[in-house]
């Protein structure tokens, strides 16, 4: 565990694993992948998903947590490109009722805090849709630049849509601790929400 | 098979294309193409590399010439990959391995035939591609067949010990006049 200031990174296993079938029909996991197949995902997608991450040597995907242990969603650095030192950042809640909230701007935060602090890297890519307005305000919160866009890129719901681009220098980035002391984050206070049921526990109920 | 152009002509790739790449990897052309990189690649990666290729475009996933100069001496190849059916988009990967050729018409002679093949026949609506600030060569031939600068990624990748910014190309079906009308706008002629 790496704990910050409103929410602590933890390996995604156990909760987050059963959580994440929900997780990855929400809208902000679709548009945190730009996910434009808008295919409903199913148990088995969603073990998919998480082998391939594991698998995965150039990213990992870093499970979310308010103080209180609360699941909250995913931190994903991928595409690390070790001779430039550089990554793609991304993020959702998975939890929807904190979306645009500063636990997920934290979570954000400690994500470039681990790349930039203990994996050296030297500079991250993010990207969002043009009306993901609540991606746009924690990217630019983080500090992440406009770099461009790149043209009607994406289908979306109907139409082609731009993809905008944001990088992050380690230059720019004046570490975690001055960063949060300039930001005024404040907790939600939202309760836990009740644990999912295991399937392999609901069998062994039955029994 | 092929696709004729004014100074060079799109080809299969095939066996005397992939007899060079092995060189072509090893050699300058590679560094331009790769962004900044300089690797060392063995017979065996390239023709793993060639093997993927053909898969991908088995999967009609990824599509690829060879250039050749009009007297039959195979110069490079140009692809057009990481093809999205449901967003008919592309990206453009060009590499002319023999430095002889650089500068000259060769690239662009090329990359009017592969732009026009991509909207013509593989029917897309966008194609982009991905350069170094540091390559002057393919920053001045974007100005000239009309790509726009898109994207700037700074400090993006290392050549030769210092930083370059990356720069993303686009261009637009309805953006694009089509070859007959950029030849006549770069004054391309054919040699001798």
């Amino acid at each position: 565990m790496i704990e910050g200031t409103l929410v602590d990174l933890v390996p995604f296993e156990d909760d987050f694993a059963l959580y994440l079938e929900t997780w990855m029909n929400e809208e902000a996991w679709f548009r945190a992948h730009l996910w434009e197949r808008r295919e409903p995902h199913t148990e088995h997608d969603v073990k998919k998903y998480i082998e391939r991450m594991e698998k995965d040597e150039r990213g990992a995907l870093i499970g979310f947590q308010a103080k209180n242990g609360d699941p909250i969603g995913a931190v994903i650095f991928d595409h690390e490109w070790p001779r430039v030192r550089k990554a793609e950042a991304r993020f959702f809640a998975g939890d929807s009722r904190y979306e645009g909230s500063d636990e997920v701007l934290d979570a954000l935060l400690m994500l470039v805090r681990y790349c930039f602090e203990t994996r050296n890297l030297h500079r991250l890519d993010a990207v969002a849709l043009p009306f993901d307005e609540v991606r746009l305000e924690h990217l630019r919160r983080a500090g992440f630049v406009h770099e461009g866009t790149l043209r009607q890129h994406i289908r979306w719901d109907g139409d082609y849509v731009d993809m905008e681009m944001f990088g992050l220098l380690d230059s720019e980035w004046p570490g975690y601790a001055a960063k949060v002391a300039g930001l005024d984050l404040q907790p939600s206070g939202l309760e836990p929400k009740p644990r999912p049921e295991k399937k392999d526990e609901k069998k062994d109920g039955a029994g | 098979m092929k696709i004729e152009g004014l100074l060079v002509d799109l080809v299969p790739l095939g066996e005397r294309f992939n007899a060079l790449e092995h060189r072509w990897e090893n050699g300058e052309a590679a560094f331009w193409g790769d962004v900044g990189d300089r690797q060392f690649v063995s017979l065996a990666v390239v023709k793993r590399r060639q093997e993927e290729r053909a898969a991908r475009k088995d999967q009609e996933l990824h599509s690829g010439f060879g250039i050749q100069a009009k007297d039959g001496t195979p110069i490079g190849l140009f692809v057009v990959g990481d093809i999205k059916p449901h967003l008919r988009l592309g990206i453009l990967g060009v590499q002319i391995g023999e430095p002889q050729y650089w500068g000259g018409g060769y690239g662009t002679d090329a990359l009017l035939l592969i732009v026009d093949y991509a909207f013509d026949w593989l029917d897309l609506r966008r194609l982009w591609l991905v350069t170094m600030s540091l390559n002057a060569r393919v920053t001045r031939q974007m100005e000239k067949v009309g790509f726009a600068l898109e994207a700037r990624q700074r400090r993006a990748t290392l050549a030769d010990g210092a930083w370059h910014d990356l720069l993303f190309y686009g261009v637009q079906r309805e953006e694009w006049p089509g070859r007959e009308a950029m030849i006549e706008r770069l004054g391309l002629r054919a040699q001798g």
